[in-house]
């Protein structure tokens, strides 16, 4: 964490005197994040059209790059939703860093640009089944022309892309207004956010189930397992605790909210990542229990890829480094109440979800080996600078703390057993 | 509690078991719990409506260890899970599912996690109940009456006489400096009944004795013989309206299910007059010769070799010395019943007439079913040209083979 700037304390207009407003910590985080970013994609940009192989090798690292932000941006939103769906109380102090973050859903929809953009245009370099002869000449693709066409996927990403947006701002609006209201109707607003969460939560999982079919699972047209969509939620809503714990160690570096967010509330964060920790095993045991046991040759091929040569190796370290190890690790609630312990585990868990969207979407290259180069780093930090350069715009002059929400005083007072 | 306070008699006042002070909220209880551990009391416990927010803190409670009884029973769990999955599918009874390895770790997953969850999930709870001391069938505060609404409103805090620091005075004193609503004696219990209810002790009697029930019957029908038929819940079509041959039937005057053949006609196909190919005669002979009808040449042999392998191997081995799967299986088994698969081999099964090997064939001989119904008359021929090859096969010598081809041996 960045030390030098001074921990003001008891000055700011936050519940207890704290300072909830970034200001020019923001904008310059902003500044740095957008240069870092636009520097980091244009050596990549270089590095791409220097491998001279129809911008393969860099739609690849770009979409790894792309798809691990997005489990950031996309759980995000699944994280206010819930929160106001089960009328969560320990979580407001928080809440309004987690619509920050979702409400940066159109930066997230720019992003995805060059990757979807070639893909619209009809360039099958990385989606095959872009290549509308090779759709016609195989039985089984020919039979998913309905779905894997470029018009119903251009329809699909706005459709995705364009839900978030208007999910995201409908709670960070609704939240924003609650702090200048008065206290009964800015109890009403928790009910009109409730209200609607339902029904979103509906619309987002059917949503970021489609948007993981589209963007990985699509990368092989002849491969499909239905529990797709769920192995990625679960790298969402792991990928968005880590990242709401480590945001808010930053921000309380940099002296805001220092004496509203608690170790307990750093505790119940520390819970989510231990426990999405479990469910991902689960759910990519699941996965792969079911297409290892029926043994169908079309659905075990994806595997086989996956499981020979360093990739094999790259298997097993996800098995270990992203459920063994860190079960252990975050087994105790003393890791989980500890700053830096917990900031260890949610760095090694985001660096686990990247090494998982590596696996899933670099074996499509078509190489043997595991080809992680410097361009795999420059796009991450692209695409990551980016994003945050995003979140960094719309935080700076906004309050960090949904000051006015009636269950502001119990979350402040919560307490972890 | 300590069993000293008990009285031996149930006459007399109730010595004091504690003193007893009532809050109004949970700050107030917070408050009175720092006091009173500050104090020194060792015998002290506070009961509220709900779980109060930082009342471990304030009592000085320390950690719980039931998150290490969770932990050890979840890898109990999953050694138990593993041990037992290898031993009985990959060790004491090898047994091929799917394909799989007998060893397979995937298949084996989901009963660890279920294992590991079910243990974690009985032991944290037991040891939940344990560690509170729970059940407890009576409690002296049951006795009082405005402890009925720890469950609704209020909050309580009990000093027991039996602290060290305990003084009747004193105690009550420091209790009335953190500003109960009401403080009240707490006396032993001397109305709840000491002895167990007997409807209960009666009824948990029962109940033990009933649930060792079902193991004693299948106990029971492990070690005893039983010649009455199963109880048959779901019949499927295990009784069809039809009827069986060789059974009785009082629908036909002769009394039988079985219809006899017509005098006078023969069956389409049942005309069998040629005594050689049928039954393997010449006269009142066996045949020594095989009959016209098969063709001594390589296809008869290979369809034999074919039979042979279908029909015979399970028994008789592949060479036809009676080493086969079955026979193998029996020896192991070692039970004396088993009368072993002839070595077709043997100088007398050498000698005997092709005509009464068929016979042997098609009726069986000693343990061996006869194979009429399940292979054809010539193919029945064909086996036995092959067991002739078989039976020339282990007694050869060199000048069976060609001249040309004798040196290749040497």
């Amino acid at each position: 964490m960045a030390k030098g700037s001074k921990v003001t304390k008891g000055s700011g207009d936050g519940p207890g005197g704290d300072n909830i407003r970034l200001a020019e910590v923001g904008q310059a985080l902003f500044i740095k994040a957008l240069g870092v970013g636009v520097v980091a994609l244009g050596i990549s940009a270089f590095l791409g059209m220097n491998a001279n192989d129809g911008w393969n090798r860099f739609s690849h690292s770009y979409l790894v790059a792309f798809v691990w932000v997005m489990t950031i941006g996309a759980g995000a939103l699944w994280w206010v939703t819930i929160q106001n769906i089960v009328n969560s109380h320990w979580s407001t102090v928080i809440r309004r860093v987690g619509e920050l973050i979702a409400a940066n859903a159109p930066v997230l929809a720019l992003l995805a640009l060059p990757v979807v953009l070639p893909l619209i245009m009809g360039n099958p370099v990385m989606y095959l089944w872009a290549d509308a002869d090779l759709m016609h000449k195989s039985h089984e693709l020919a039979n998913k022309i309905g779905y894997l066409n470029t018009t119903f996927f251009a329809i699909r990403f706005v459709v995705y892309f364009g839900f978030w947006t208007l999910l995201s701002r409908f709670f960070l609006k609704r939240s924003l207004g609650q702090d200048k209201e008065t206290p009964e109707v800015a109890a009403k607003t928790v009910v009109t956010m409730r209200r609607l969460a339902g029904p979103a939560m509906i619309g987002f999982a059917i949503t970021i189930t489609f948007c993981a079919i589209d963007l990985i699972m699509a990368l092989d047209p002849k491969w499909f397992s239905t529990m797709f969509g769920v192995y990625y939620f679960a790298s969402c809503v792991q990928a968005i605790n880590a990242s709401l714990a480590l945001s808010l160690m930053w921000l309380q570096s940099k002296g805001r909210l220092t004496s509203s967010v608690t170790v307990h509330h750093f505790h119940d964060l520390g819970k989510m990542v231990f426990a999405f920790t479990i469910f991902w095993a689960y759910i990519g045991f699941s996965q792969f229990m079911l297409l290892w046991y029926a043994n169908v040759p079309e659905e075990t091929l994806w595997f086989k890829v996956r499981f020979a040569n360093s990739w094999g190796t790259m298997a097993w370290v996800l098995v270990f480094g992203h459920f063994v190890i860190p079960f252990f690790g975050l087994l105790s609630r003393h890791v989980k109440r500890n700053k830096k312990s917990l900031a260890f585990w949610c760095i090694w868990q985001l660096v686990m979800i990247y090494v998982d969207m590596y696996w899933l979407v670099m074996p499509t290259l078509g190489v043997d080996e595991v080809p992680f180069a410097l361009i795999d780093i420059t796009c991450w930090i692209g695409v990551f600078a980016l994003f945050i350069a995003g979140v960094a715009f719309r935080a700076k002059s906004l309050d960090l703390v949904a000051k006015n929400d009636p269950r502001l005083p119990d979350s402040l007072a919560f307490e972890n057993i | 509690m300590s069993d000293e306070h008990k009285p031996a008699v149930k006459a007399g006042p109730a010595p004091v078991h504690g003193l007893l002070a009532e809050y109004d909220t949970p700050s107030q209880i917070l408050h009175a719990a720092r006091e009173i551990r500050k104090a020194g009391f060792t015998k002290w416990d506070t009961y509220t409506p709900f779980a109060v927010h930082g009342i471990d803190d304030a009592m000085g409670i320390k950690m719980t260890i039931l998150p290490w009884f969770t932990l050890c029973a979840g890898l109990i769990g999953l050694g138990t899970a593993i041990t037992l999955q290898w031993w009985t599918n990959a060790f004491d009874y090898p047994w091929l599912i799917s394909g799989k390895p007998f060893w397979s770790i995937p298949a084996n997953v989901p009963i660890m996690f279920e294992l590991t969850v079910l243990l974690s999930a009985i032991t944290t709870l037991v040891g939940m109940l344990m560690l509170n001391n729970l059940p407890h069938p009576s409690h002296p505060l049951d006795q009082v009456r405005r402890f009925a609404r720890v469950t609704d409103d209020k909050f309580f805090l009990m000093i027991e006489a039996s602290d060290p620091k305990y003084d009747e005075v004193e105690t009550r004193e420091l209790l009335q400096s953190t500003h109960p609503h009401a403080i009240e004696t707490v006396l032993e219990d001397r109305v709840t009944e000491e002895k167990m209810p007997s409807g209960l002790v009666y009824g948990l009697i029962i109940v033990a004795v009933a649930s060792v029930v079902p193991f004693a019957l299948a106990a029971k029908a492990r070690y005893t013989k039983n010649a009455t038929p199963r109880i048959h819940l779901i019949q499927d079509m295990d009784s069809q309206p039809k009827y069986k041959a060789q059974r009785a039937n009082s629908f036909f005057a002769d009394g039988h299910a079985d219809r006899p053949e017509i005098d006078g006609t023969v069956a389409v196909g049942d005309s069998r007059d040629d005594d050689k190919f049928y039954k393997g005669k010449d006269g009142d002979t066996w045949s020594r010769t095989f009959p016209s009808q098969i063709a001594l040449n390589d296809a008869t042999m290979e369809r034999g070799r074919q039979r042979f392998g279908i029909y015979c191997t399970p028994c008789h081995g592949q060479v036809g010395v009676g080493d086969g799967m079955v026979a193998k299986r029996a020896d192991s088994l070692a039970q004396g019943t088993w009368i072993p698969p002839t070595n077709m081999t043997q100088e007398y099964l050498r000698q005997m007439p092709v005509g009464e090997l068929f016979n042997s064939i098609s009726n069986g001989v000693r343990n061996m079913p006869g194979y009429a119904a399940q292979i054809k008359t010539e193919d029945r021929w064909a086996i036995i040209m092959y067991v002739r090859a078989l039976q020339r096969s282990r007694s050869g010598s060199v000048t069976d083979l060609p001249p040309d081809a004798r040196a290749s041996l040497k």
